[in-house]
């Protein structure tokens, strides 16, 4: 008879389960939200400038122009193309890089001074990205699939209302033990911090100058990276960026940059 | 009116007013030791250098670069064989995944987490040199060690080239001002940890980060250890030479209330609790001691022979007001020479001694009239076997006193031929040999690896992207190639290293492309790629600049001694100089460098230091006694114990450290006290017409008893020093114990013989 008792009281308090959104997955809908707000484009092409500033105040600046395929497989990950112009020495240089949301992701890179294409398999792409504050996981780690999401609360800064997400990486050999977002109303990230693997905060991403393409597409065209433990700044910038320009699907496959190295 | 009536009319204030006396003794005494709220804690091997120290501002050039040099090291050995295998393995990686936990850490690196590249053709594929253990065969594990030897990056960095020993490397971005305390306490929760998992394996905690924290733990074991035993020592002291327990309480409470408002004043000061500070409270202490134990000896003997007790005060003030005045002087001339030295932390010492050595001085004038006043006293009639053998000894000197005096010149001159033996020299990295688990870990590392200390250097290439020109790699290997000839460098690790990695890799992993390649494009491209293999914390920074005009080099150093360092560091800039052309670099920094070159430059301001406070102190006893003769007289028994001391030092060691050169100058102070009250009191022997037979006599009867006890103070605190786990504070205390001792017997019997051969006329 108890027996029967409980499974009464499991069946009564069902539907409160239902209605009810636990932190874990309202975390899970706003971030996808966010995510999917700066997606909706087949491709994308941009220049883009990297400042690095040391605590000193020196500044080196990077220049590299990319074009990027939206994957509309939504068990895989973009695809991207990166040229690099400066400094002159890597002038001429291209990564093609396949990201997938399980696996590890391909890359292949072709170095013009040795005249051949590299195929790059490393598990572990937490480390910095030409010498900036941003590390290669900040890039291909964007999708809301990798990570484990909760939302906290709502917060206010500089007057305005945020959604304040927690969220772990659910991939080996992250630099993060989590990472604090909040996203505006509008679902659009503003800031992020970024806590090291001893949960230190470690650096803080605020994306600014939100760009608004083809109506429905937010995308940030200034990306500020502080990092609070050695007082490294750096700064992408978007310039010249366009959707849906028409790019040569091929272009994205390995067989393309192979053709480099002829 | 003369001086001693001005002595009696104080003492008869003093003890009149002695409530009040001994109440605003105790209201000034804890306002002023009330600053020892604000000692700071020691800030390590940093603290013992000056800020603007040329060789430690190099590396804080280093530093703003790079980042910080202080790296934690863990120290692996399993008891058996080499560290290829299971248990060990598993060992190091789970250490390597936990260290990135340390507080204050910003890379970690190990073994396990070397990035190893494999290449098949042109895919190349980077991961964990050891990743999961328990996957691995036994003769996969045993096939790693070859692989391992070959990485430049392992071999003497993670692992000794016997793969006896693996290391776990955590690099720490320690803010200013903040001590390592966290860092370490941390490392030793997981050595424990690991130790009790793995019994067969040893886990040491190593590294520039331990060292320096050496600093403050041996400063806080000395202070809870030694004090303690030391007070209880100065209680059974005092009451065998004064038999009585008040005595002895006020002579307790004298010497405290004389290191309390000495600490204070430290504190005001902002002085460090470094390791030299924590012998500042034991020489007070004896210094102190030795003051009170003639004020109130003189007192007790006054009352024995019939005096009322303030008449016995006051009397003994008489006697002893000028003669401690001058001791104290004397005493804090000589320590004060060591602010000529480079050390802050021992000029911190040594003027914290200054202030106690005053404090000490006022208070034994002050406050103990005042309680010995205040305080009731018995005293019972000391049985004179001293007094009897002073007795028969004067007869002795007086009968055979050209023979005294051939015996212990022919005795000076044999011992003084062995101080050629000696020469300036030191090692810092004995500093903390006394603390057993550092020297277990150095003991395990030094063999295999040389030591544990790093130095670096800076290669500029004076352009933007100048370190990927080939003609700058080709120096900097050069370079490289050079250091590794020196003795006193055990490893060099660059970024052309990197570079010639990458080339063979790029090459299908063909041995014969293991160089500089001569095409600056391929080497800027080989690095963008590196870069964007990396994982967390592994990336170049510590390593080149963002401008990648500049690039640093790793050097793991061998023990050398502070000589062999400096010679070394010549050397290098005489190298530099003449090859590193057109490319430029300030040479090597580091704690190798740095220490060593602190050290000579503390020798050269110490030696100043001890010819200015020597001088002074001779003249100050030549006015004092108001004679020429007798000044120059003071001279002899004052040198001899240092020739003496030095020449017997050659039966353990061949060095003069640092330490040696601060006991000369702790001890000349101390050392001249004796002759003073046994130079004043001849005088005042012959001046009352006494002939010098019955002067010598005079001389051991009043004063014989007091040398005696006073050096028998001095001898017991230092030699309670030697108990320091601090290398320095060790030698200090024994330098001085044994100086102490040897000025005693040439008091006792060479300068009496002197005077009774020279000392005639007035």
């Amino acid at each position: 008879m108890k027996f029967a008792k409980i499974i009464f009281i499991i069946f009564a308090l069902f539907p409160f389960y239902l209605s009810a959104e636990t932190a874990e997955e309202q975390g899970l809908r706003i971030a996808k939200a966010s995510y999917e707000n700066g997606r909706g484009y087949t491709d994308m092409v941009s220049d883009q400038l990297m400042i690095l500033i040391d605590p000193k105040g020196n500044e080196v600046t990077r220049e590299v122009s990319a074009k990027t395929l939206e994957n509309l497989d939504p068990n895989d990950g973009d695809k991207s193309l990166t040229y690099f112009k400066t400094p002159k020495d890597v002038e001429g240089t291209v990564m093609l890089s396949h990201t997938h949301i399980s696996d590890d992701d391909d890359q292949w890179l072709y170095l013009p001074a040795l005249g051949r294409v590299k195929r790059i398999s490393s598990s572990n792409k937490s480390g910095a990205f030409m010498g900036s504050e941003v590390a290669f996981e900040d890039f291909s780690g964007t999708d809301y699939r990798k990570y484990e999401w909760k939302f906290l609360g709502e917060e206010m800064e500089n007057n305005e209302t945020f959604y304040k997400l927690e969220s772990y990486p659910n991939y080996e050999n992250s630099g993060y033990s989590k990472r604090i977002s909040l996203i505006d109303n509008l679902n659009r990230t503003y800031k992020v911090d970024f806590y090291d693997r001893k949960g230190e905060l470690l650096k803080t991403l605020y994306l600014e100058d939100y760009v608004l393409y083809k109506d429905k597409i937010w995308m940030a065209n200034t990306m500020k990276v502080e990092n609070i433990q050695n007082k490294n700044i750096t700064i992408f910038k978007w310039l010249n960026r366009e959707l849906d320009v028409g790019i040569n699907k091929k272009d994205f496959e390995k067989s393309s940059i192979l053709r480099l190295a002829d | 009116m003369n001086l001693e009536d001005r002595i009696e009319i104080f003492g008869k204030i003093l003890v009149n007013h002695r409530i009040k006396v001994i109440l605003g003794s105790l209201l000034i005494i804890f306002t002023i030791s009330f600053g020892m709220k604000f000692l700071e804690t020691p800030s390590g091997y940093r603290g013992f250098v000056e800020e603007d120290f040329k060789y430690y501002k190099d590396v804080l050039d280093l530093e703003e670069k790079y980042g910080n040099i202080d790296v934690l090291t863990f120290v692996v050995k399993p008891e058996k064989g080499n560290i290829f295998q299971k248990d060990v393995l598993s060992l190091i990686h789970e250490l390597t995944e936990i260290s990135w936990q340390t507080p204050y850490s910003s890379r970690v690196s190990s073994l396990t987490n070397h990035q190893y590249t494999t290449v098949d053709g042109d895919d190349i594929s980077i991961s964990d040199f050891v990743d999961n253990v328990d996957s691995l065969s036994t003769n996969e594990i045993a096939n790693l060690y070859s692989a391992a030897v070959l990485e430049d990056a392992v071999v003497n960095f993670v692992m000794s080239e016997s793969g006896k020993i693996g290391l776990v490397n955590i690099n720490l971005e320690m803010p200013e001002d903040i001590a390592f305390q966290e860092p370490i306490s941390f490392a030793w929760e997981q050595k424990n940890y690991f130790e009790d998992r793995y019994e067969d394996i040893f886990v040491g905690v190593a590294g520039s980060a331990q060292f320096s924290h050496n600093f403050q733990s041996t400063s806080e074991s000395d202070a809870s250890k030694m004090y303690p035993s030391f007070l209880l020592l100065i209680i059974i002291l005092t009451y065998i030479l004064l038999r009585s327990v008040v005595a002895s309480i006020i002579s307790l409470i004298v010497i405290i209330l004389s290191i309390l408002p000495s600490l204070g004043a430290a504190g005001w000061l902002g002085f460090e609790v470094q390791p030299p500070l924590i012998t500042a409270p034991i020489i007070i202490l004896t210094i102190s001691l030795t003051h009170a134990i003639h004020m109130l000896s003189i007192g007790l003997t006054n009352m024995t022979e019939g005096m009322t007790k303030n008449d016995a005060i006051i009397e003994s003030l008489k006697i002893n007001f000028v003669p401690i005045f001058l001791t104290s002087f004397t005493t804090a001339a000589g320590i004060a020479g060591i602010n000529f030295g480079d050390i802050p932390a021992y000029s911190e010492m040594a003027n914290t001694v200054v202030i106690g050595a005053g404090i000490g001085f006022i208070l034994s004038v002050t406050m103990l009239p005042a309680m010995f006043s205040l305080l009731p006293i018995n005293s019972r009639k000391r049985k004179s076997y001293v007094l009897e053998a002073l007795k028969n000894l004067g007869e002795l000197i007086y009968k055979f006193k050209e023979r005294f005096v051939i015996v212990i010149t022919a005795i000076c001159i044999a011992v003084f031929s062995l101080l050629p033996n000696l020469h300036f020299d030191d090692y810092f990295s004995t500093y903390f040999d006394r603390v057993p688990e550092w020297l277990e870990v150095k003991n395990t590392v030094d063999p295999e690896f040389g030591s544990s200390f790093y130095i670096f250097s800076d290669m500029q290439s004076n352009e933007p992207d100048g370190i990927t020109n080939p003609e700058y790699l080709k120096k900097l290997d050069e370079f490289e190639s050079w250091l590794l000839t020196q003795p006193e460098v055990a490893d060099v690790s660059t970024i052309s290293d990197v570079i010639k990695t990458l080339h063979k890799n790029m090459n299908g992993g063909l041995d014969e492309y293991y160089a500089i390649p001569d095409n600056k494009a391929l080497i800027a491209q080989y690095l963008l790629l590196y870069e964007f293999s990396v994982p967390y914390g592994m990336d170049l920074k510590n390593q080149m600049t963002a401008d990648k005009s500049d690039s640093r080099i790793l050097i793991r150093t061998n023990n050398s001694t502070s000589m062999e360092s400096v010679a070394f560091n010549a050397r290098v800039d005489e190298w530099v100089n003449e090859n590193i052309s057109p490319f430029s670099t300030n040479g090597v920094a580091g704690i190798p460098i740095m220490m060593p070159q602190l050290f000579v430059e503390n020798t050269r301001g110490l030696v100043i230091g001890l010819l200015i406070s020597f001088t002074f102190i001779i003249m100050v006893v030549g006015i004092s006694l108001q004679s020429f003769r007798y000044g120059i007289i003071s001279i002899v028994p004052n040198i001899i114990p240092f020739v003496l001391g030095f020449g017997l030092l050659t039966l353990a060691t061949d060095m003069v450290t640092a330490a040696h050169q601060f006991a000369v100058l702790i001890s000349i102070g101390l050392v001249v006290d004796a002759t003073i009250h046994f130079l004043s009191k001849y005088k005042k022997a012959l001046a009352i017409n006494l002939p010098p037979r019955e002067a010598i006599q005079y001389c051991f009867r009043f004063v014989g008893y007091p040398i005696i006890v006073a050096s028998i103070c001095l001898f017991s605190g230092f030699l309670f020093l030697t108990q320091s786990m601090f290398y320095y504070n060790f030698i200090i205390g024994g330098m001085c114990a044994l100086i102490i001792m040897i000025a005693l017997l040439i008091d006792l019997l060479l300068l009496p013989a002197l005077l009774l051969i020279f000392g005639k006329k007035v």
